[in-house]
């Protein structure tokens, strides 16, 4: 459409132009002698050029040749809309991505993309795409053509909707209004998501990828079926990720991975050269879940590892405890909202006492009692490397409240430590909250000053 | 809803109300900054104090935002205790009625087997009734279990619907919270700010005051002390002013008295300088007519200086010139010298030729000579004879006279007269040249006062070889002879202003001829055979070398006189009377 226009405006105005010309020659003495006329009225022929190359980009893309001032122009007068064949690898210049990008998102934050108006654009180009992809429906050519373009922008994927494939049978279309009836027939239809092995290692520059296998919006319009992560999709996943080697960041959330796709992804990213973030949370990851992960943390570079909202009991607990104290990477652990229980509180606190990376542990919402914070004491009263501790929504009781404010007393590292709704006692509380003011106002005087830093 | 929670929010507003509003965060560093220059100020108080309670105000608020997600999670958790309680129920429930139900069906299913043994339809009937109602029963069971569940179900979907609402709610909170955080946490911190620079204010202010206060003070005991100073000031001019007028009154008269003295003194000396000045004049102009004198002479100096030297450049270059003069014409003699040489030797031959034509001329000339002789004598004496007979016939015929023949001593000669002068001797001769060269002393003089004569001019070079020749002719009788040219030669040589004249080249000639003159004296190799060749003409040569012609005049004097004065006389007398006749 644009080309035919691009190519079909020059024309008539040239033919317009040329009418004149021949139609009345004799105006044209009037126009040299008048004296109202001026060079300036008229488009100088860099302008008419510039003008032609601009309409017809599409066809002949020239921007390199020009000279700089040219290319400016250009650049300025481009419509967004040209297919991304001839402008991905063509245009670099931000001005024209930001156009790209405000015309089509209202909100545009670039702080998140690295301050690159063109990552950004191809980044959520690309997860457009893949958000409305539909598995045997779409055209997988879409995405794979767009791979040459943007393979050397995109550095993260954040696709938090993966649409499963339509239903081939007409009779449960209908079912979709209905609730009930879908579970059952539908649970031993394969339906897979789209297998994102042929992109991901296509992207050579790709480091972070956040994935959510469900469906946003659904209403009620609502089905089990949307939100399974099959088996599969596991696989897919798996082989996908542990060809990418740059990966930094993996977040695999709300996806309702279990136990053994755990097993599997953890495989998969066991001595995987770059992987320093690793976010399952929202998922149904159980004790052997914990311990694939347990043995992930020794077999990789993890700093970060967020395991909250899982179904991990003491055993994966303990798992994960040993793998801690022996592992002198990981910084930061969150099992908030798990089944630890006092075991695996107290399996836990043993870790942290051989640890002395962690600086950072979320144990909140893991039904821990007195037992667990005798033991958190001991940590705290040795321990220096810990900032942080949650122990919120535990039922930890006045005298494991105590038992931690005598732990407590000692330290001078420890800045965050949350006692909401834990039942300690509000003396307690308080005297604890003073020691972490005076150890906050120490590390704010230090050489490091740290911003009171965001309670998970 | 947990991760949702997880935003970052700030603020309750519970909490706003009995917080202090402090400095700004972001602000303090700056300020942090300004008070490190001057430590313990208010305003640092102020900004510390400020600092930890946005710190405080922050975290509490934070804890007020995370409170709900705390409250939710603790929620949570306690749905998940009731929900695995119920659950742990329900499935004791389900297993409990499973285990009567299925006790039930066995007992049931233990019934068929008595069926087969009955035979009485009756009892079967009965049986078959009764198993149907404990089906049935059981059925009832199952349902009412399946109903139970299906409202537990419901209840759940309800809840569900519930918590939704609960958790949206929490949601709204969660944002009202977060938004009325930003709020005042904006206004605190603004208003904080507002507090701070009041507070930098009004310590600037203070500052200033207490500065100007010291300003003032200073500015006073600077006055003070100035007035001091000027007090001090005009006491001391006014001493200094009677001090003053006093010398003032000695120096006056100091001056009166030095003055008159001074002005004798002044009279003294200007006599004294009139006079100087007199002889002052005159010595000057002594002085100038001295300077104006030797001004002249040095001009003159300078004058005859500049002439000599040009002269003396003059005859430096004439000096040169004829230096190469010089040079020319000792090249220019000595190549004359060689071609006069040349010419010597050449001439030397040419002579010699000369000399042998001569000697065949004087041959044929004297045969000649005899020939010329004998006709002009016959031609003569026919003539003589025709006098004669004249003569003879004018005295015999005319006047009857007897005549008679004179006789004379030449009528009778025929051929050229044989009278020979005496052999002159080579030595005469020679002697004779050389006195002849002698007299002429310097025939070649440039100068030269008169033009020589021909066979003088020749003299010098012939000579030798003149001598040479006669030399040779006479044989070796007369040896002493060549050394007579050297000598003479030595003695023109000998002669200053000739051989200064004559050069290099006279020498060289010199010693040529005495080298000739002494081969000459020695070997005579040419000599001797010449000579011996000339014996046999030399008769002949004398006869021609030897002849004089003095003699000849007289004897055709002698012919032509064949007629006598007297007879002459007589004809003329004869002629006359003839005439009168």
């Amino acid at each position: 459409m644009q080309q035919a226009a691009g190519s079909s405006r020059p024309v008539p105005s040239l033919r317009r132009s040329q009418s004149r010309l021949t139609a009345d020659s004799y105006c044209i003495h009037r126009i040299i002698e008048d004296p109202e006329w001026s060079l300036a009225a008229v488009p100088q022929l860099t302008e008419l050029c510039l003008q032609h190359i601009v309409h017809n980009f599409t066809q002949n893309p020239i921007l390199d040749r020009l000279l700089p001032e040219h290319q400016r122009k250009v650049l300025d007068r481009l419509p967004t809309g040209l297919p991304l064949t001839v402008t991905a690898n063509l245009v670099s210049d931000e001005d024209y991505w930001k156009r790209c990008c405000t015309e089509r998102w209202q909100v545009c934050d670039i702080s998140g993309y690295g301050d690159s108006w063109k990552r950004m654009f191809f980044e959520r180009h690309l997860e457009s795409i893949l958000k409305s992809f539909v598995p045997n429906t779409t055209d997988p050519n879409q995405v794979l053509e767009l791979i040459p373009l943007c393979k050397d922008y995109v550095r993260k994927l954040e696709v938090d909707q993966f649409l499963p494939p339509l239903k081939v049978d007409p009779e449960e279309e209908a079912d979709d209004t209905s609730d009930s009836g879908s579970d059952l027939g539908l649970g031993e239809v394969p339906v897979h998501h789209y297998d994102l092995g042929a992109l991901v290692t296509a992207l050579p520059y790709l480091e972070e990828l956040h994935l959510t296998y469900g469906v946003k919006d659904c209403g009620m319009n609502f089905e089990w079926n949307l939100f399974k992560f099959t088996y599969q999709d596991c696989c897919n996943l798996a082989g996908a990720v542990k060809k990418c080697h740059k990966l930094k960041v993996f977040k695999l959330t709300r996806s309702n991975v279990d136990d053994n796709k755990t097993k599997l992804l953890v495989r998969s990213l066991l001595d995987h050269p770059s992987l320093v973030e690793l976010n399952l949370s929202h998922n149904l990851i159980g004790d052997t879940g914990a311990q694939a992960v347990g043995k992930l943390i020794n077999r990789s570079k993890l700093e970060t590892l967020d395991l909250c909202n899982n179904k991990i009991h003491r055993t994966g607990a303990q798992a994960l405890a040993q793998a801690l104290a022996q592992n002198c990477t990981l910084t930061s652990l969150n099992l908030r909202l798990n089944y630890l229980g006092d075991e695996g509180g107290e399996a836990m606190g043993r870790a942290l006492l051989a640890n002395t990376t962690l600086k950072s542990i979320h144990l909140g919402s893991n039904m821990l009692s007195e037992p667990s914070a005798v033991l958190l004491s001991q940590v705290l009263a040795q321990n220096t490397t810990l900032t942080s501790i949650n122990l919120s929504c535990n039922h930890i009781g006045p005298d494991g409240g105590k038992q931690l404010l005598e732990g407590l007393a000692g330290n001078k590292t420890l800045t965050e430590f949350d006692l909401r709704l834990a039942e300690v006692g509000q003396e307690s509380e308080f005297l604890i909250g003073q020691m972490l003011w005076a150890n906050r106002h120490a590390a704010q005087l230090a050489p490091q000053p740290q911003p009171p830093a965001e309670p998970l | 809803m947990g991760p949702n929670l997880n935003s970052n929010v700030r603020f309750h507003p519970n909490f706003s109300s009995p917080l202090p509003r402090q400095a700004l965060g972001e602000d303090e560093e700056p300020k942090e900054e300004v008070e490190e220059e001057e430590e313990e100020r208010r305003s640092h108080k102020e900004v510390e104090e400020s600092q930890q309670r946005l710190a405080k105000l922050l975290f509490e608020g934070t804890q007020m935002v995370t409170n709900i997600q705390v409250a939710a999670d603790s929620r949570e958790t306690q749905r998940r205790a009731e929900e695995a309680e119920l659950k742990q129920q329900r499935v004791k429930k389900l297993e409990d009625e499973a285990k009567f139900s299925a006790y039930e069906f066995e007992k049931i299913a233990s019934k068929w087997a008595l069926a087969e043994d009955m035979t009485v339809p009756q009892e079967l009937w009965q049986l078959l009734n009764q198993q149907q109602q404990q089906c049935a029963l059981l059925l009832e069971e199952k349902n009412k279990l399946i109903g139970e569940l299906q409202q537990e179900l419901k209840n759940k979907d309800e809840q569900y619907v519930q918590a939704m609402k609960k958790q949206s709610d929490d949601i709204h909170l969660l944002l009202e919270r977060m938004e009325e955080q930003i709020r005042i946490m904006l206004k605190t911190y603004r208003h904080k700010l507002h507090h701070i620079e009041k507070a930098f204010e009004f310590e600037r202010r203070e500052l200033l005051d207490s500065n100007r206060k010291k300003w003032e003070e200073a500015i006073q005991a600077h006055n003070t002390k100035e007035l001091e100073y000027l007090h001090a000031r005009m006491r001391k001019v006014e001493e200094f002013e009677k001090q003053l007028n006093q010398l003032r009154v000695q120096d006056e008269e100091e001056y009166n008295s030095m003055k008159i003295q001074l002005e004798n003194d002044v009279q003294n000396l200007e006599r004294q300088l009139q006079q100087t000045k007199a002889t002052y004049l005159l010595n000057q102009e002594k002085l100038e007519y001295n300077l104006l004198v030797l001004k002249k002479q040095d001009e003159e100096n300078t004058i005859i200086r500049a002439r000599q030297k040009r002269k003396i450049n003059r005859l430096h270059s004439s000096l040169n010139n004829l230096r190469t003069k010089l040079d020319k014409q000792e090249k220019q003699f000595r190549e004359e010298n060689q071609s006069l040489a040349a010419d010597c030797e050449r001439i030397t031959g040419q002579c010699k030729e000369v000399q042998k034509r001569m000697r065949h001329f004087a041959a044929s000339d004297a045969e000649k000579f005899t020939e010329v002789w004998l006709m002009n004598e016959e031609e003569a004496k026919w003539l003589m004879r025709k006098a004669l007979d004249a003569d003879r016939i004018i005295h015999t015929q005319q006047l009857g006279l007897p005549w008679e023949q004179p006789r004379h001593w030449f009528l009778n000669n025929i051929g050229p007269l044989r009278r020979y002068k005496a052999k002159r001797m080579a030595t005469k001769l020679a002697a004779e040249v050389l006195a002849g060269g002698t007299e002429s002393q310097c025939p070649w003089h440039p100068c030269g006062t008169g033009k020589p004569s021909p066979s003088s001019v020749r003299a010098p070079s012939v000579s030798p070889f003149c001598l040479s020749c006669q030399g040779l002719d006479l044989g070796s009788q007369h040896l002493p002879v060549p050394s007579e040219p050297a000598r003479i030669l030595g003695s023109l040589g000998s002669s200053p202003g000739l051989r200064e004249l004559l050069g290099f080249p006279w020498c060289s000639v010199q010693l040529k001829a005495t080298g000739l003159f002494v081969t000459h004296e020695g070997q005579h190799p040419w000599g001797l055979r010449s000579g011996s060749l000339r014996e046999k003409t030399r008769s002949a040569k004398e006869a021609l070398q030897v002849r004089d012609s003095s003699k000849d005049g007289e004897y055709w004097e002698a012919l032509a006189h064949i007629i006598p004065e007297t007879t002459l006389k007589l004809w003329d007398a004869l002629v006359a009377a003839l005439e009168e006749y």
